[in-house]
């Protein structure tokens, strides 16, 4: 891949990502992760655990936020680490429209050639992940 | 039951696992994601691809009967992926799970636990530490 330089600075805004999850997007997802956990997939289960119904997967939402920054950094080899807490379930209907996740960042500290990346991922009001940062390479 | 005494605890390591490029491009597609990185002859993984692998050395958890832990009882509480490189496609790889740290709060285990991810020569390729938060009694 290329090593071209990003321009970083602390307060650089990442573009906003707005994706959606539908059923289908979990059940390719539990194919391709091999979670089949039904509380993925089956409002059966879900509500059998207390749940209003299926949610989405966190590794899943994890997944879909770190995507705001390797479509930021370009080579998602940079990513050197991330780390996020599941504060909140994503509800996913079996609509045609599902469920919206919201992804922002902002770079919060540089050094020695490392970005932190703050992110910000909302369903709705609801603040799905915490504390999510990722350290990004720029060098 | 699990308690602090299990800190320290390693599992033998998973069955090897082969990184592919249909996998990782199966992967990336569940992600909706484009990325060329992911695609083409010699593509490296997503950095979330890393917690397939993890995942089943998480199972000896669940399996380990002295624990007692029931699986639907387990709440994935946060998570950690440190790369020393990325994971590409033909990487053949272990993954070898430590129990780090247990407390316990009420009827809730908290577990730290990190799984490496280890080529054959004994390249560490990646971290994954995951704390799971365990519910002692069903819900009401």
């Amino acid at each position: 891949m290329t090593a071209t330089e990003l321009q970083v600075d602390v307060g650089t805004e990442l573009p906003t990502l707005v994706m959606r999850l539908t059923r289908e997007t979990l059940v390719r997802y539990a194919g391709a992760s091999g979670d089949f956990n039904p509380i993925h997939y089956s409002d059966f289960h879900a509500r059998a655990l207390g749940l209003p119904g299926v949610i989405g997967h966190g590794m899943l939402t994890m997944g879909l936020a770190l995507r705001a920054v390797t479509d930021w950094a370009g080579d998602p080899a940079r990513v050197r680490s991330a780390f996020v807490r599941f504060t909140r379930p994503i509800p996913v209907p079996d609509d045609d429209s599902g469920a919206e996740l919201i992804v922002k960042g902002t770079v919060t500290k540089l050094d020695d050639g490392i970005a932190t990346v703050q992110l910000d991922a909302r369903h709705g009001e609801d603040k799905v992940l915490g504390m999510a940062t990722a350290e990004v390479d720029i060098s | 039951m699990i308690s602090d005494s299990h800190a320290g605890r390693s599992y033998p390591p998973t069955e090897p696992y082969e990184v592919t490029r249909a996998k990782i491009a199966e992967f990336a597609a569940a992600l909706g994601d484009d990325n060329p990185a992911y695609r083409g002859e010699n593509p490296i993984a997503p950095p979330t691809f890393a917690a397939v692998i993890a995942g089943e050395a998480w199972q000896a958890l669940w399996e380990d009967d002295e624990l007692g832990l029931a699986l639907h009882r387990i709440v994935h509480g946060d998570q950690r992926i440190t790369h020393h490189r990325p994971l590409r496609a033909g990487d053949t790889v272990t993954a070898t799970l430590t129990i780090d740290k247990v407390r316990v709060r009420g009827a809730v285990d908290m577990i730290n636990s990190s799984v490496t991810l280890t080529t054959p020569p004994g390249e560490v390729v990646c971290t994954a530490a995951s704390t799971f938060l365990h519910n002692r009694e069903e819900q009401a």
